[in-house]
This record gives structure tokens, C-alpha cells and sequence, in this order.
């Protein structure tokens, strides 16, 4: 699905140059889970948001599904983004005015799907995150697991071959974090996606098939935590929380 | 759908703060209605003022200033020496006006863009008075009071032929008939019904000028009474028994020309044609007799076309800088909420299209208020406004009509005090459809000009600086 060579991200602060991503070369196959761990301000975001198309690279190559992201101009990429690549924020990033059905549409609104048809998907994506009975709720209505899983649902109401989840459960209590987990965990495997997950914790980087670690902008792969083979068992159960 | 949907939520999440724009350029708004209205009002009183004075087809007068202009105590024909029996004198004098010669009127009334000319004598006098005999006059030679004023009135000499246009044309006939071709010899009358009312005048009976008994044929009544003349003759027999300044003939003379344009737009080319005819002449318009009148009116007029306008400017810029800045503000706290919908692949024209249709529908709120606004100020303005007058000269350039008065030199000409006509007239402030659609289309600009700027900062945003924005 990606192919990362030599991908190197610079900023400007003040008079200084300061490398967010230095020569990161990462592959991504089709499908897999790779979980991006890393302190606060090691590059995880910056790479999630050029994987994502949201930024561009200062130098190398960032290919997706076989095209280079830098070639295209910005409204190619903002088409990529609107219908291969589903967000979910650490702070949810709802719109605040709408209720949750039409926070699940607005992801729909850029693909031009027709009201009645964009209205059932988004109920659709309510439901397989759980939230059937809280359609109509706006978001200061519902709780923090709510709001992510009304994130969740918009991510993924577009049918996208790519998840970037960064810090999904960064604002969540415990209980509620693994609930999240273990639902994207299912939504993984359920619908097929390739999923990447940016998070600082190590029980949860642990349940995906590869752990990549971020540090002065520079990507290892330090270790293939275990591999969870993909449609094999459909009726899989979240794993419990590692202590 | 989605677009009016999300708007309609924001707008009401804003609330507060879209009232505060939409109240704003409301304010401006109804400002530029009701100065537009009032400077409509005022244009409207300064017509009817000056329709009053020189006729409501006219639109262009012709007068030329006399070219000896009388000094304020001047001799007429030497002194009137008492005799053994007292003398009555009763003339009509022009003095205030130069003479144009009557061949003159039919030259404009050739010249392209006029459509009719009329030439009158305006603003004669017919002064009375009795020269005392030796017996009657006091120690050291001294006339007795009584004879001191002598009894005065205007006169008009009326072209028949065009009697639509100058003063007599805007009275209006409540009793007997006006003149008709067949008059323009005869000595008969139009008297003014005030004149009338005061002298017990009516339709049928007398009256005398320069000696000349008229036989009145009709009362009139002018509209706003402010130009009317006391008495109105055929303009040949006004020559024929008239005196000039100086005690000139006045045969084939007039001292006024009105003149009629084909259309409002020829106006301006039509007051060149005749000056470049008639050089020595003063052409006067509408508009620039506008500029000769003076008191409250004018003093209304200033105050509508020069504060009132700037400050409907300045309330109107204050009130797009505050929504353009409040605009600002809403986008910088919603630079998140746009890049997750970047994210999300919303084009950045259609976050654009959102912050304008959000703008637009303030600046709609804003004209609908605004329009409401302006309607009741300029009803406030029509209800409240002090009746008011206007002060103008009889005839712009000409010399002050004279008084004579009798002394132990003789018979003497002073300027007359009544030279300036006062007219009161009462100010409306029309609304008019074309201050409606000002005020609209001001307010959908002050709209769209904050939209485009919260536009333009939202268009600017990069989605992944807008995400990692912290709030």
C-alpha cells in the first residue's frame, strides 16, 4: 500500500531548520496493521500526516497504492484523501454543530453521495461502532469513548483502504481506551484496511502486526510484535488488555 | 441539503456575534437609507421652491443684469415739484432687470434641445403716489406723512402665446378664466388671490396700472405663493405702458425668458446654447438656482448631502471593518474544525463557499434590518422635521427691485426690502426603490467583503498545520 524511500520533512522555526523526518524508508503491505510508537515530538504526527497526504515531504518518495503523492497536484491529493484515506484524531475533531449522523456524512459530502444513500451509510457506520440510539446527539452530548467512536464511523463511512488513527485513545480513560482498541482491532479485520496507528503506548503497539519506533525523526523497526493473520477468524474477540 | 444545513447550525452557534454584524450594518445601512431619502426630500422642496418662483415647466430662465445698476437713492426723471394742486403719479417701472430684446426669445426658442421659450417682463412695480401741492407741505418744506408711501404692487407682463411657462403658469385659476390668444392686446387682468383678497378684488371688477384700467378676468393661486407677482398682464401692453431702469422704453423689450428643454438630459447643453448666443445674459438652471437659495432649507440640504452622507460613509465603513474582523475571528477559531474537514477532502472551495454563504446570510439579515431601519428613520424625519423656509433672490444676477420713497428732493428709489422671496415648505424624506436597492446591495457587500476575507484565511489554511493547531 506504501512505499516510503528517503522521506525527509524539515521545518523552519525562527532562524533555525529543525528535521521532523529524517530519511525514513518504510514499506507497508496491503492490509497490515503497523503501529507508530514514539515520544512527543519525535516525528510520528509528521509522518502520519504525509502518509495521510496532508503534508509533503521535503525530499524522497511517498507512494501510495503505486502513485507518488508528490506528483499530484493539490486537488488530485484532496480527491485521495476524500476517498481512499479515513482520519481518526486524538481529540476527535467533531464538528461541533452537527449531531453524529451528519458528522458521518460530511465525510461523504466530498464524494457527491446523494442524500438518502449518504444518510444510510452514515447510519450504517453508527451502527458498527455501536451508536444506533445516539444518531441524533451532538457531540458535547456524548462521551469521550462516544465522540471517538463517532470519529471511527466517519473515518470509515467512505469505505477508505487506509486508516491513520493518531493517538486514538490519547484523551480516553483506561476502560474506554480498550473498548477503542478493540474495536478498530475488529474493524481491521472485518473490512480489510491497512492501519496505522500512531500511539505512545506499548500495550497497545503490541497488538499490532509491526511496531515501528520514531526517534529524532528517524523510523526503526524494532520489532514484529506478533502476527494476527487477517480473515481468519471473523468472530475474533477484541484480545484483552495487556496489564 | 448539507451546505444550508452546516450553515444554518453555525449561524446559530454564532449567534450572538451574528447579530452583533448583522446590527451593524444595519445601522450603516439604514443611515445611507434615511440620508438618501432626506437628500431626496430636500431635492424635492428646492424644486417646488423654485417651481413656486419661476414656473413648473420651466427649466431654464434668461435674465441679464441692468447695465447701470441703480445706486440706492437715485433721482427718477429730476425732482417732482409741488405745485398749486396735489399731482398724482401711478408708473410702472422695470428696475431690477436688464432688458433683453423680445426678437431674442424667438432665436432660443430655434435652438436645438428647447422645446418652447416664452419671454415676460417680470417684477415691475406700479407705484402710486401723490405729490403734495405747496399748501400741504410742512415747515421747511417737508411732504406730510401720508404721502411718504406711496401704495406699490408687482406686476407681471405674461407672453399669451406661452403662458405655460414663467411664474403665472404655476398658479392655478379659482376664479373666472386665464388669458387666451385674443387678450394678448386687451387690457384686462390675472390678479393674485391673495392680492385680491386684500384689496377686495374679484373676477369682473377693476384694476389700475400706470393709469390703465384692467378689467380682472381671473383670480389665481399659487401653489407655495413665493414668486407670484400681485397682478399679471399681456406682455405687449405691459411694454407698451412700462418704463425701464432709468425711465427706458419698454417697447419690444422683455427682462426674463423662460425656457422649456425637450428633456431633462438636454438641460445642460440647452444653458450653453444660450449663453453662447446671448453672451451678455445670466442663464440659470434648476440645479444652479439650487445654489442661490439660502435659510433652513439650505442649511437641511448641507446637512443631508454633506454630514449625513459622511456619516452614513463612516458608520458604514466602521460596521464592514467589525464584521471583516469579527469574521476573522470566528474563522481563527474554527482553523481545527477546517482542517479536519481538509482532511475529511473537502476542497478548499467549498470551506470557502461555506464562510461566504455564513457571511452572505448576515449581510442579508443586515439589509432586511438595515432597509426596516432606514424606513422608519425616513418616517421619523417626514414626522419630526420643522417646517422650513427658503430664501431666494426674485432673479439670480439682477439688481434689487427699488421702493420709492418721497423726500424734500423729489421722488427717490431705494432697494425694496421684499426682494428676497421666503417660502416655507414642509421636508418629507421619500424612500425611494433606488435607495432600497443601495441600501441591499450595501449590505450583501459588507457581507461578501468579510466573507472574503475569513474566506481568504480559511482557503490559506494547511491542513496539517490547521490539525495541529492546539485550542
Amino acid at each position: 500500500m506504501y512505499k516510503l524511500t528517503g522521506v525527509t520533512k524539515t521545518f523552519r522555526k525562527g532562524s533555525q531548520r529543525v528535521s521532523a523526518l529524517t530519511n525514513v524508508d518504510l514499506d507497508i503491505d496491503d492490509g497490515a496493521w503497523l503501529a507508530v510508537q514514539g515520544r512527543t515530538g519525535h516525528g510520528k504526527t509528521t509522518l502520519l500526516y504525509i502518509l495521510g497526504g496532508l503534508d509533503r515531504p521535503s525530499s524522497g518518495v511517498v507512494e501510495f497504492a503505486g502513485q507518488d503523492l508528490d506528483k499530484l497536484r493539490e486537488a488530485q491529493l484532496t480527491r485521495v484523501r476524500a476517498s481512499s484515506i479515513g482520519f481518526i484524531f486524538q481529540t476527535f475533531n467533531l464538528i461541533p454543530t452537527l449531531s453524529a449522523l451528519e458528522n458521518v456524512e460530511s465525510a461523504l459530502i466530498p464524494l457527491g453521495v446523494r442524500t438518502t444513500e449518504r444518510q444510510r451509510r452514515a447510519r450504517q457506520a453508527l451502527a458498527d461502532v455501536g451508536l444506533s440510539d445516539r444518531l441524533r446527539h451532538l457531540p458535547t452530548e456524548l462521551s469521550g469513548g462516544q465522540q471517538q467512536r463517532v470519529g471511527i464511523a466517519r473515518a470509515l463511512v467512505k469505505e477508505p483502504k487506509v486508516l491513520l488513527a493518531d493517538e486514538p485513545t490519547g484523551n480516553l480513560d483506561e476502560d474506554t481506551r480498550d473498548e477503542i482498541i478493540n474495536l478498530l482491532e475488529k474493524l481491521w479485520r472485518d473490512h480489510g484496511l491497512t492501519l496505522v496507528l500512531v500511539t505512545h503506548e506499548t500495550s497497545i503497539a503490541n497488538r499490532a502486526q509491526r511496531v515501528a519506533t520514531m526517534r529524532n525523526g528517524r523510523l526503526t523497526i524494532r520489532a514484529q510484535s506478533k502476527t494476527v493473520p487477517r480473515q481468519t477468524s471473523p468472530d475474533l474477540q477484541p484480545s484483552p488488555e495487556p496489564g | 441539503m448539507f451546505f444550508l444545513l452546516y450553515l444554518r447550525r453555525e449561524i446559530q452557534r454564532r449567534a450572538r456575534q451574528a447579530a452583533v454584524i448583522a446590527i451593524g450594518l444595519a445601522v450603516g445601512i439604514g443611515l445611507v437609507v434615511v440620508v438618501t431619502a432626506t437628500a431626496a426630500g430636500v431635492k424635492n422642496a428646492q424644486a417646488s421652491v423654485l417651481h413656486a418662483l419661476y414656473g413648473i415647466g420651466t427649466d431654464v430662465t434668461v435674465t441679464k443684469a441692468p447695465s447701470n445698476p441703480p445706486s440706492s437713492t437715485h433721482g427718477l426723471g429730476g425732482a417732482f415739484s409741488p405745485g398749486k394742486n396735489s399731482q398724482v403719479i401711478d408708473e410702472l417701472v422695470g428696475g431690477n432687470l436688464g432688458l433683453i430684446n423680445g426678437s431674442s426669445v424667438a432665436r432660443v426658442a430655434r435652438l436645438a434641445g428647447v422645446a418652447a421659450a416664452s419671454g415676460g417682463l417680470t417684477n415691475l412695480t406700479d407705484t402710486k403716489l401723490t405729490i403734495p401741492s405747496v399748501s400741504q407741505l410742512g415747515p421747511g418744506g417737508a411732504p406730510p406723512t401720508s404721502a411718504v408711501s406711496p401704495a406699490t404692487f408687482s406686476v407681471d407682463g405674461v407672453e399669451i402665446g406661452h403662458a405655460r411657462l414663467g411664474p403665472y403658469a404655476s398658479g392655478s385659476i379659482t376664479s373666472g378664466h386665464g388669458f387666451t390668444a385674443s387678450d394678448s392686446r386687451a387690457q384686462v387682468a390675472v390678479v393674485d388671490s391673495y392680492y385680491a383678497k386684500v384689496h377686495k378684488l374679484k373676477f369682473g371688477s377693476t384694476v389700475t396700472v400706470a393709469k390703465k384700467q384692467f378689467t380682472i378676468i381671473g383670480i389665481s393661486r399659487q401653489a407655495q405663493g413665493g414668486g407670484s407677482a400681485d397682478v399679471y398682464i399681456p406682455l405687449a401692453i405691459a411694454q407698451k405702458i412700462g418704463l425701464g431702469p432709468f425711465g427706458a422704453s419698454l417697447g419690444g423689450q422683455v427682462n426674463t425668458v423662460y425656457v422649456s428643454a425637450k428633456s431633462s438630459a438636454d438641460i445642460p447643453a440647452v444653458q450653453k446654447e444660450i449663453a453662447a448666443l446671448l453672451p451678455s445674459v445670466t442663464v440659470s438652471t434648476s440645479s444652479s438656482l439650487a445654489g442661490a437659495v439660502t435659510g433652513s432649507l439650505a442649511s437641511t440640504a448641507s446637512l443631508a448631502n454633506d454630514l449625513g452622507r459622511w456619516l452614513a460613509v463612516a458608520v458604514l465603513v466602521a460596521a464592514f471593518a467589525m464584521a471583516s474582523l469579527l469574521t476573522m475571528a470566528a474563522v481563527a477559531r474554527r482553523v481545527k474544525e477546517f482542517g479536519t474537514l481538509k482532511a475529511l477532502g473537502w476542497r478548499s472551495k467549498r470551506i470557502v463557499a461555506q464562510v461566504m454563504g455564513e457571511s452572505l446570510v448576515m449581510g442579508i439579515a443586515g439589509a432586511v434590518l438595515g432597509v426596516g431601519l432606514g424606513i422608519g428613520g425616513a418616517a421619523l424625519v417626514s414626522a419630526l422635521a420643522p417646517k422650513l423656509s427658503a430664501t431666494v433672490g426674485a432673479n439670480p444676477g439682477s439688481a434689487a427691485p427699488l421702493d420709492v420713497r418721497l423726500n424734500s428732493g423729489g421722488a427717490s428709489h431705494t432697494p425694496a426690502a421684499g426682494f428676497n422671496h421666503t417660502v416655507a415648505v414642509h421636508l418629507t424624506a421619500p424612500v425611494t426603490i433606488v435607495a432600497i436597492i443601495l441600501g441591499v446591495v450595501l449590505a450583501l457587500a459588507g457581507g461578501l467583503i468579510a466573507g472574503s476575507f475569513g474566506s481568504w484565511r480559511a482557503a490559506r489554511l494547511r491542513p496539517a498545520a490547521a490539525l495541529s493547531r492546539v485550542e
